[in-house]
């Protein structure tokens, strides 16, 4: 367990030291927020509500799910692509710890790092620009906190899975940019799934996406009851166990692909 | 010219390599479909809700959409230097493109041709023609002209941002997940600018002028009249960003440290 | 012009950040930076004439790649001047490297997933050269480093051997009448590192292409260099022909002794007490070294001590290594000749 905390360190480490990345960081996310809300008023356009949330609920919406980003998002899928094209993974191999469980630790380092030097000042920031109301109901939060857990978790296997087909594929680049344009639109990122035509979703509920972020970010604003909230936490939970079974077949079968090719 | 002759030398390399991998020609080709699929059903999805965007319809919006496509093609064909920084700097794969007659920048994006990003264009052109039918535009002689020039405007818009955040490299220790941000933000070019406040509007037309890839130009096409000096300036501001960003990559060049050190 | 390559007061200086320590030291680095200022390459100068082959050689971090780098066009110096081919490499640099050729032994030069003739073709287009002298050149070449056979396999298929000969190859496809070679041998093995010297030594005569060689493998060096040029700490510290550093330095002898019997060192280093004689003891092949100076009388004078105590197995009379003078130089830190 002590070389998993280890390498949370190093990661969180390493963010510190590139703080070219950190500042740009900062006001990327500013204009993602900023544009995001801009399009939600136009969009409203007056309306009071739409699928039973308000404008304000929304601007809390969105400016929680980029924040929330910050914390599950992670280049995992890139990194490994890069690894195991330049055989670095056979090195990963002997080395006395599991390779994903490794790569998970790292992208949670990374996930800290963010969330305190980067969403927790953001959002003090964006609480003072936009009319964002946040909850000061504690049990919220701890369901929160629970939530954007599992939301990593779910994100991470996803970005596992993407960088595990770079055994397979020649060049999987656009299998992982079309991954990340999926999991923000289906995550409810982009716009709550309310929003989408019933049958999809109907769909998505049978899907994983939504537990990257309209999970958390409904349960933030309110928009789910408490026995809502609780209800999708198991869901979240679900998918984490699920996830793994996938993860592992294509582990093995990639192992055995290292084995013949030598890496 | 010599250049000329360089990349078509380039091309028949790239088309050799490319062929021997056609399963993987055919999974980028299907990624790439699903990623602009995936945008429009995002406008679907929110037109659903409301029937203008700050008196923008739904099909005007299908159609800026569709004109982004064009030249984000192939700015995706030409300019495929997300990875930069681990490719040629860490690694220092920049010391043997330093060791060659052709420019640097110019050899960099020789190497890294992409073209099968070229087909977005088709499906953007299939989304314009299929906006514009329901809207009536009509397509006047002069149109098939200014939108080529509008599409390298823009392809050059883009292309001068994205060398210029890759000639941060040169100087900071910059890293991989600041190109794909940067994604996010050139997306918002796409929707009509007059829907943002002033400070995002001036940030998407002055410093990270995306709205020249998108609906500066496109609103020309939908007889948009108040924004027609926007969009004429649009291959005057692809040009100038795409220059000052070879200047910038120029300096930058010496600058650069070297790898292993 | 008979110089191929003039330097004069080359200097190199690289900022280099320190981290504090810790998480709050990690912290605060976000804000503030420390950094010091590393020197790579520390006023150098030097001259090499057209046709010459000169090993440039020192230990990790003496500044060898940096200098190699400038010379090449690669990096740009902090002050100081340099002359190659009658141009400055940097500023001049498309025009310059035109009149070059580089090998980086640890990074390819060719393409990862397209066949060896392919990448060759391509860099004659980027060279501008033509058929005919293409033809006259590389037919020649290729039989000499006997790649013919490797020619339509992709690189990434090849050997470190195999890759090496056809970098080496690339690198000449312009006929450059100058030749940087960043640790062409390392990690060969020794029939192909015989034929790759072999083949410099070739286009040296025949073309009279001059020859800047870095390596650690000083086989490479005795072998194809008259001119060594030594770095530590970013300095020259010698710069002259390797027979006179032999000569000056290496005048001693080394008495190479196995016993029948086992021995310690101590016993050997009693027998010649009073005598000045340096002992070294090789623990695996139990093989005793005495370096001692070059005279007839005292080496007889240690054979006669050691066989009348111990029973000798084997005896060797050698030179001092050039290896071993090396070793000297960088544990004085300088040199006094040339």
């Amino acid at each position: 367990m002590d070389k998993y905390l280890e390498m949370i360190r190093v990661r969180f480490l390493m963010m510190l030291a590139y703080r070219t990345n950190y500042y740009t960081g900062i006001f990327i996310y500013g204009i993602n927020i900023g544009a995001y809300y801009f399009l939600w008023t136009a969009i409203y356009g007056g309306k009071e509500q739409i699928q039973g949330l308000s404008v304000i609920q929304m601007t809390t919406y969105v400016a929680i799910s980029w924040m929330a980003r910050a914390f599950y998002f992670n280049n995992l899928d890139r990194e490994m692509a890069m690894e195991i094209m330049e055989g670095k993974v056979a090195v990963e191999l002997i080395r006395p710890y599991n390779y994903l469980g490794m790569k998970t630790m790292q992208g949670l380092g990374e996930g800290i790092f963010r969330l305190f030097f980067f969403s927790a000042p953001g959002l003090v920031i964006v609480y003072f620009i936009f009319p964002i109301r946040f909850t000061w109901d504690l049990s919220v939060w701890g369901l929160f906190a629970v939530s954007i857990l599992l939301s990593f978790f779910i994100n991470t296997q996803l970005n596992l899975l993407t960088g595990l087909t770079t055994f397979f594929l020649y060049n999987n680049t656009g299998l992982i940019r079309a991954k990340r344009v999926v999991i923000d639109l289906f995550s409810g990122l982009l716009l709550p799934i309310s929003f989408f035509p019933g049958w999809a979703q109907e769909i998505m509920k049978y899907l994983p996406f939504q537990g990257i972020s309209y999970i958390p970010s409904m349960i933030f604003t309110k928009g789910f009851s408490h026995q809502q909230a609780i209800e999708a936490l198991g869901q979240q939970l679900l998918w984490v166990i699920i996830l793994v079974i996938p993860i592992q077949l294509l582990w093995h079968a990639a192992k055995k692909q290292l084995v013949i090719q030598g890496g | 010219m010599f250049y000329v002759s360089m990349f078509f030398q380039y091309l028949s390399q790239y088309l050799k390599t490319r062929l021997q991998y056609r399963a993987d020609l055919f999974v980028e080709f299907f990624s790439d479909l699903l990623s602009q699929a995936i945008n429009l059903v995002f406008i679907l999805v929110v037109f659903g809700h409301t029937n203008l965007l700050h008196g923008w319809n739904r099909d005007e919006i299908i159609f800026i959409y569709g004109f982004f496509l064009v030249p984000y093609a192939v700015f995706s064909a030409f300019f495929n230097i997300w990875d930069f920084n681990e490719r040629y700097i860490v690694k220092g794969e920049l010391d043997r493109i330093l060791t060659r007659p052709i420019h640097s920048l110019f050899q960099i994006i020789l190497e890294r041709l992409e073209l099968e990003s070229l087909f977005g264009a088709i499906t953007g052109l299939a989304v314009m023609f299929y906006a514009g039918s329901r809207l009536g535009i009509e397509l006047h002689w002069y149109d098939p002209f200014l939108f080529i020039v509008f599409v390298i405007g823009g392809a050059l818009v883009y292309g001068g941002v994205f060398i210029m955040l890759a000639c941060i490299s040169f100087w900071a220790d910059a890293r991989t997940s600041l190109m794909p941000m940067m994604y996010n933000i050139s997306n918002y070019g796409r929707y009509p600018v007059n829907i943002y406040n002033k400070i995002i509007r001036f940030v998407l037309t002055w410093i990270l002028p995306f709205a020249f890839v998108g609906v500066y130009p496109a609103a020309f096409f939908l007889g948009k009249n108040e924004w027609y000096w926007y969009s004429f300036i649009t291959p005057v501001i692809g040009i100038l960003f795409f220059v000052f960003s070879v200047l910038l990559w120029n300096q930058g060049v010496k600058k650069y440290r070297g790898a292993g050190n | 012009m008979n110089n191929a390559i003039e330097v004069q007061k080359l200097r190199k200086e690289f900022k280099a950040y320190s981290s504090r320590s810790g998480l709050t030291g990690a912290f605060r680095d976000l804000f503030t930076r420390n950094y010091q200022i590393a020197t790579a390459v520390n006023d150098i100068s030097f001259t090499v004439k057209k046709g010459e082959m000169v090993g440039y050689i020192g230990e990790n971090g003496a500044g060898k790649s940096t200098t190699i780098k400038m010379l090449t066009g690669i990096l740009t110096p902090t002050s100081g001047q340099i002359s190659v081919n009658g141009m400055n490499p940097h500023k001049e640099r498309e025009k310059f490297v035109q009149t070059i050729g580089v090998v980086f032994g640890q990074r390819s030069q060719l393409w990862w997933d397209i066949a060896v003739q392919e990448s060759f073709r391509l860099l004659k287009k980027v060279y501008k050269v033509s058929d005919q002298q293409y033809d006259d050149h590389m037919n020649h070449v290729i039989r000499t480093l006997d790649i013919e056979p490797l020619l339509d396999k992709p690189v990434r298929k090849l050997s470190l051997g195999q890759r090496m000969r056809c970098e080496l190859a690339a690198a000449l496809i312009h006929n450059p009448p100058l030749l940087f070679l960043d640790e062409p041998t390392i990690g060969l093995d020794v029939l192909v590192k015989l034929k790759i010297r072999e083949f410099l030594k070739e286009i040296n005569e025949k073309y009279n292409t001059t020859i800047l060689l870095t390596t650690h493998d000083l086989t490479d060096i005795e072998a194809l260099c008259e001119r060594v040029i030594m770095l530590d700490e970013g300095n020259v510290i010698y710069d002259g022909a390797l027979k006179n550093l032999k000569e000056t330095l290496g005048e001693g002898k080394e008495l190479q002794f196995q016993f029948l019997e086992k021995v310690d060192l101590a016993a050997v280093k009693h027998v010649t007490d009073g005598m000045p004689v340096k002992w070294e003891l090789d623990e695996r092949d139990l093989i005793f070294t005495a370096n001692i100076e070059d005279s007839d009388e005292l080496i007889s004078r240690v054979i006669t001590a050691v066989a009348a105590v111990f029973k000798i197995k084997d005896m060797k009379i050698n030179e001092t290594s050039t290896e071993e003078i090396i070793r000297n130089i960088y544990e004085k830190g300088a040199v006094d000749v040339g």
